[in-house]
């Protein structure tokens, strides 16, 4: 009765199956209930919000708090999915029952939870603050909070997609591929509400697309209910688009700080992919990092940058008379003092203080790389008073590009490439040890040295911090990328200074000679600067104005420059080895085995100090393994009878009632290690895309939206294609080997491949980027449904329908896969990316083992 | 049935059973005149003399300064703990061994003339109180400088005075000082300061925001000559180890 209600192409399906109807299908169905476009395309719009309200919160968590919360969001978003799993198998039958109206309540109340989740957790009961989660245990709890607040959406909405899932379980490669289709979707067009709307704005316009979702499948089951639901929920969105939620930074961030300075306010602001964007003026701003203390004159007043609340820079012109000569008597006027330079490159350096000060210098040309085109359209329009329109000086050349990729392209020579200032000011806590930074890698610097006249220098500054950590890894990756090249003797070509705070690296492709030798002795004498790196320097003059207490200090520098590198490496507290594209995470300074000496040196509360970002993910990794367990032995726990039980073999009698099995273990490992091998792998592999795209487009959110819109389709494609597949005995050892191989080859030519064509233009990047994910994606998108056809046939007779499995087998491929996306970050931290996809390679090698036994 | 829930509550138990390990208070320590007396006491032995800092005069002025006095209500209990406080506007009062260590950097004498720079609750401004002549003392946040005057006043420190201004400036109508303590950590030193400070006088900086490990910077003005030393809060930390 039921097929005559349904589409042509899912008889088809069913058919070419083999798959018996389910059981509660032999009732009669109302119409609207069978696999109709309309649920298809509701669920691809839920599908599409989900994931795009996954963008907004990496947004919005970003900008309150700082990048590391990235993670967070990828694994709540997956424990909502696992978690609907889970309360698919338990409440099953209670939940099937109102198949009628729960799916589209569910979505409305998705929408209402989008909407007010941010904004609640917002208030100042709730706030948390990174800084404060070691030391006030209220905000750990307050951590707790907003973990649940965050996971109530997307706990919603799996629930939602879950029951379609099981109600037309038979079906599950067309669902599957309208989820996937719709989480693309939602990715790409997350990239364009971003550009549009500010993160606080951001959750309540994607919250119409859940609305939108359930109110598409209102039928007359309950039809009060719902419309009373829909109605309610267009009220507060609406409310909330008008009305958004004052999003509170951290009291810790920059922006903060610098908005309790009297009469600062914020004159401008600008949101894009890169985050938001705000100029701040005050008349107690001013800034002149590492001024030195022989300066006599005025530090101006300038209006400072921030980009996600983070410090972006002072907006200062040479040409103003009352900004004088401050930066001569900073770091950054070395490579200046030891020669003219007439072609400059700035990378990231599009707020003017250096390019003027180049300017002034003599250069004749100067070349911008900045890749964030809001910040440039600021400098540009509306700042271009301020900075004297210094961007359309006839000797200045802007480009909006990432640096990397115009490194990679450009093949013009510089007499200096200029770096933007390393660390923060007093250290910035380990806060950054998960971003990637490509411009502070190996590779990077060897780029940079190519792009040298023989005069030619890189000048980075950087902050001293304590303990001691980004000026050793700063030398040591340009020691490193020296060598590389084929200079066998970098101290004699690279030389620093140091002030008071800090301390500016001149690095040369040529030997330094004996003239610049002595500008810089003299540029040094005049400003109070110790010559820390320098042919000829003698221990007197490195302290002659900057004593410092401990004298290692310069031990260190001279080993790094030694052949000894490597026993510095070894034995000292904090990781100094540079960073290479494949782990380009030069901000990580943890070794897990120093803990113990770090926490009998300074005590057990001082340690988060160093390295919170680090420790934060490592304890959202325990966190949510705890959680993904518990959610994967709960269903064990409740689920004393069904399918998988019954498959397991041995009728036993158990209250007296006849007819119960015992759930072999066999066959739950076998269930469990195959969906967990997927959902391992799946993960691994799209982290990776994420973060080798980062270095590729040069934006972390272009990055995740391209690698999750691409594999998803993909994915989507391959799942939809799964069904048609003739003998699922090959396509089970066939599919997940085939992913391995493919792995194996990702993770030799991938990088290759990226850096041969990052020069590109962005438009064929993108086509190239759904070109190198296309097989992978495809084929991933496969074994998901092909072990759910896998183990329903192999417990054929016991089943009706394959119901029963799916929720579990989704329970444990989205636990896993929220492990695995905090796992990955800490992989990918230790080991490098080649061992992450290593790692997925090795995931789907379960999923083979786990699927081959007794095929046929 | 029944076993069923029973596994179900043992594992919410389970689940639940994590304590707030912040709470813990020294309740014993409370006496009737002064309720922190002995926490204070046992704070000067434990985070600060057994740490380094000897000179008698900051100790006994730590001991002194009724540190709770100068915390948010929330942050009372707390008051005595080995590390910094939020005191609101994203400011914070240093950890006492911070404090201390500052103070006895710069060797202050009573007929000292001191200026602070980032008043922020006043601590550290009724720590010097207690040893040299007079306190000038800066905020350049209104609500946290005028409360911190008022508090002052409050507790008898007739020899501090606090001024709601940009510390960037320093205090020329008082310069010049003996010696500088800033507070607030800057990204450079103000020009104004290094001129206000008397010859032979020191100024003692904090490089690395609270919540950060921190190191003091020590200027020193001699003969027109400014020169710096770094100082390491933990003397001398060996990060190798062979």
């Amino acid at each position: 009765m039921i097929k005559n209600h349904r589409p042509k192409f899912e008889t088809k399906v069913l058919e070419h199956q083999n798959i018996k109807t389910p059981r509660h299908q032999d009732i009669k169905t109302p119409r609207h209930l069978t696999l109709q476009k309309n649920l298809l395309f509701s669920l691809g719009i839920l599908s599409a919000a989900v994931i795009a309200f996954q963008l907004a919160l990496m947004q919005i968590l970003s900008f309150v708090q700082w990048h590391h919360f990235a993670y967070m969001v990828i694994s709540v978003a997956l424990l909502g999915f696992g978690a609907a799993g889970a309360a698919l198998a338990i409440f099953r039958k209670w939940l099937m029952k109102r198949f009628e109206w729960l799916p589209p309540l569910l979505m409305i109340l998705a929408g209402l939870a989008m909407a007010l989740a941010v904004g609640i957790s917002q208030t100042a009961a709730l706030r948390f603050d990174s800084y404060l989660l070691f030391a006030k245990p209220a905000h750990a709890w307050r951590l707790l909070a907003a973990y649940l607040l965050f996971f109530i959406p997307f706990f919603l909405s799996a629930l939602a997609i879950g029951m379609v899932f099981v109600r037309f379980a038979g079906q599950i490669g067309t669902l599957y591929f309208a989820n996937l289709l719709g989480s693309g979707a939602g990715s790409l067009a997350a990239l364009g509400l971003i550009r549009i709307y500010f993160p606080g704005e951001l959750p309540a316009v994607i919250a119409i697309f859940p609305l939108i979702s359930g109110m598409l499948l209102i039928s007359r089951a309950r039809r009060g209910l719902l419309a009373a639901a829909a109605l309610f929920a267009t009220g507060i969105i609406a409310f909330r688009i008008v009305s958004p939620p004052q999003l509170a930074l951290s009291e810790f961030k920059s922006l903060s700080k610098t908005l309790n300075l009297p009469q600062a306010r914020i004159l401008l602001e600008k949101t894009g992919p890169h985050g938001v964007i705000q100029v701040v003026s005050s008349p107690a701003i001013r800034y002149a990092p590492g001024l030195s203390l022989n300066y006599r004159g005025l530090v101006p007043v300038s209006k400072a940058i921030f980009i996600n609340g983070n410090w972006g820079g002072a907006v200062r012109s040479r040409a103003r008379t009352d900004t004088s000569d401050v930066l001569d008597f900073t770091g950054a006027a070395l490579p200046h003092a030891m020669r003219p330079r007439e072609r400059v490159l700035a990378l990231c350096g599009a707020a003017g203080g250096e390019i003027g000060q180049a300017l002034a210098a003599g250069a004749r040309q100067i070349t911008v790389a900045e890749p964030n085109s809001a910040l440039l359209s600021i400098l540009r329009n509306e700042l271009a008073g301020e900075l004297d329109s210094l961007l359309d000086h006839p000797a200045v050349r802007v480009r909006n590009l990432e640096p990397r990729t115009f490194l990679m392209a450009d093949t013009a020579a510089y007499d200096l490439v200029l770096l933007p200032m390393v660390g923060e000011f007093g250290g910035a806590a380990g806060l950054y040890a998960l971003q990637e930074q490509y411009l502070f890698t190996r590779e990077a610097f060897r780029e940079m040295r190519r792009r040298l006249t023989p005069e030619g220098v890189i000048a980075v500054s950087c902050w001293m911090d304590y303990p001691l950590r980004n000026p050793l890894k700063l030398l040591a990756a340009l020691a490193e990328a020296l060598e590389a090249e084929g200079i066998a003797d970098p101290e004699n070509h690279i030389a620093a200074v140091r002030s008071w705070a800090t301390i500016t690296f001149a690095v040369k492709s040529t030997p330094l000679d004996a003239g610049e030798i002595a500008r810089i002795g003299d540029f040094c004498a005049a400003m109070g600067f110790d010559p820390a790196l320098l042919p000829g320097v003698s221990a007197e003059q490195r302290e002659r104005f900057n004593r410092l207490q401990n004298r290692q200090f310069f031990e260190y520098l001279d080993e790094i420059l030694s052949p000894e590198r490597e026993k510095l490496y070894a034995e000292y507290d904090f990781n100094l080895r540079p960073p290479g594209d494949d782990r380009p995470y030069f901000s990580q300074f943890l070794r897990w085995k120093s803990l113990p000496h770090l926490r009998g040196l300074f005590g057990e509360q001082a340690l988060p100090f160093f390295e919170i970002g680090y420790l934060l993910a490592a304890l959202t990794l325990l966190q949510i393994t705890v959680i993904a367990l518990a959610l994967i032995i709960l269903p064990l726990f409740f689920r004393s009878q069904g399918v998988l039980d019954r498959a397991g073999g041995g009728f036993r009698q158990k209250n007296g009632r006849p007819g119960r099995r015992l759930l072999r273990t066999g066959n739950k490992l076998r269930i469990f290690f195959y969906f967990s091998g997927i959902g391992l792998g799946y993960m691994f592999v799209e982290i990776v895309f994420i973060q080798r795209f980062i270095l590729y487009f040069g934006s972390p959110v272009y990055a995740a939206a391209a690698a999750i819109a691409s594999l998803l389709v993909c994915s989507g494609a391959g799942s939809y294609l799964s069904a048609r597949l003739p003998s699922l005995r090959r396509a089970l050892i066939g599919v997940p080997g085939g992913i391995m191989a493919l792995l194996l080859v990702y993770a030799v030519v991938l990088t290759p491949a990226l850096r041969a064509t990052i020069a590109l233009p962005a438009g064929i990047k993108l086509l190239l980027a759904l070109l190198f994910i296309a097989p992978l994606g495809f084929f991933m998108g496969m074994p998901f449904p092909l072990g759910l056809r896998r183990f329903r046939e192999e417990f054929s007779g016991l089943t009706a329908g394959g119901e029963d499995e799916v929720p579990w087998a989704w329970g444990i491929n989205g636990c896993v896969s929220v492990v695995s996306a905090a796992l990955a970050a800490i992989v990918a931290v230790e080991l490098g990316f080649t061992w992450v996809m290593i790692f997925a390679a090795a995931g789907y090698g379960v999923t083979l083992l786990a699927g081959w036994k007794d095929i046929g | 049935m029944v076993n069923r829930i029973t596994r179900f509550i043992i594992f919410l138990i389970v689940f639940s059973c994590t304590g707030d390990p912040g709470k813990g208070q020294d309740a014993a320590a409370k006496t009737d005149n002064d309720p922190y007396q002995k926490q204070r006491y046992r704070m000067v032995a434990q985070q600060i003399e057994s740490r380094g800092v000897s000179e008698g005069a900051v100790l006994n002025a730590l001991r002194a300064v009724k540190r709770h006095l100068f915390v948010p209500a929330g942050e009372v209990e707390n008051a005595y703990q080995d590390s910094p406080l939020p005191i609101g506007y994203g400011q914070t009062i240093s950890q006492p061994y911070i404090v201390a260590y500052m103070t006895e950097v710069i060797e202050p004498k009573p007929h000292h003339k001191v200026l602070e720079i980032g008043t922020g609750s006043g601590y550290q401004a009724a720590v010097l109180a207690e040893i040299v002549d007079s306190v000038f003392t800066i905020e350049i946040l209104p609500e946290l400088g005028n409360s911190a005057a008022e508090r002052l006043k409050n507790l008898g420190y007739e020899n501090t005075e606090v001024r709601v201004a940009d510390g960037y400036f320093g205090w020329e109508e008082r310069a010049p000082f003996d010696a500088i303590v800033v507070t607030a950590a800057a990204e450079f030193v103000p020009p104004p300061l290094i001129e206000q400070l008397k010859d032979g006088g020191k100024m003692v900086i904090p490089i690395g925001a609270p919540f950060r490990t921190q190191m003091l910077m020590l200027v020193e003005k001699k003969g027109g000559k400014v020169t710096t030393a770094s100082l390491f809060p933990v003397r001398f930390v060996p990060f190798r180890r062979e």
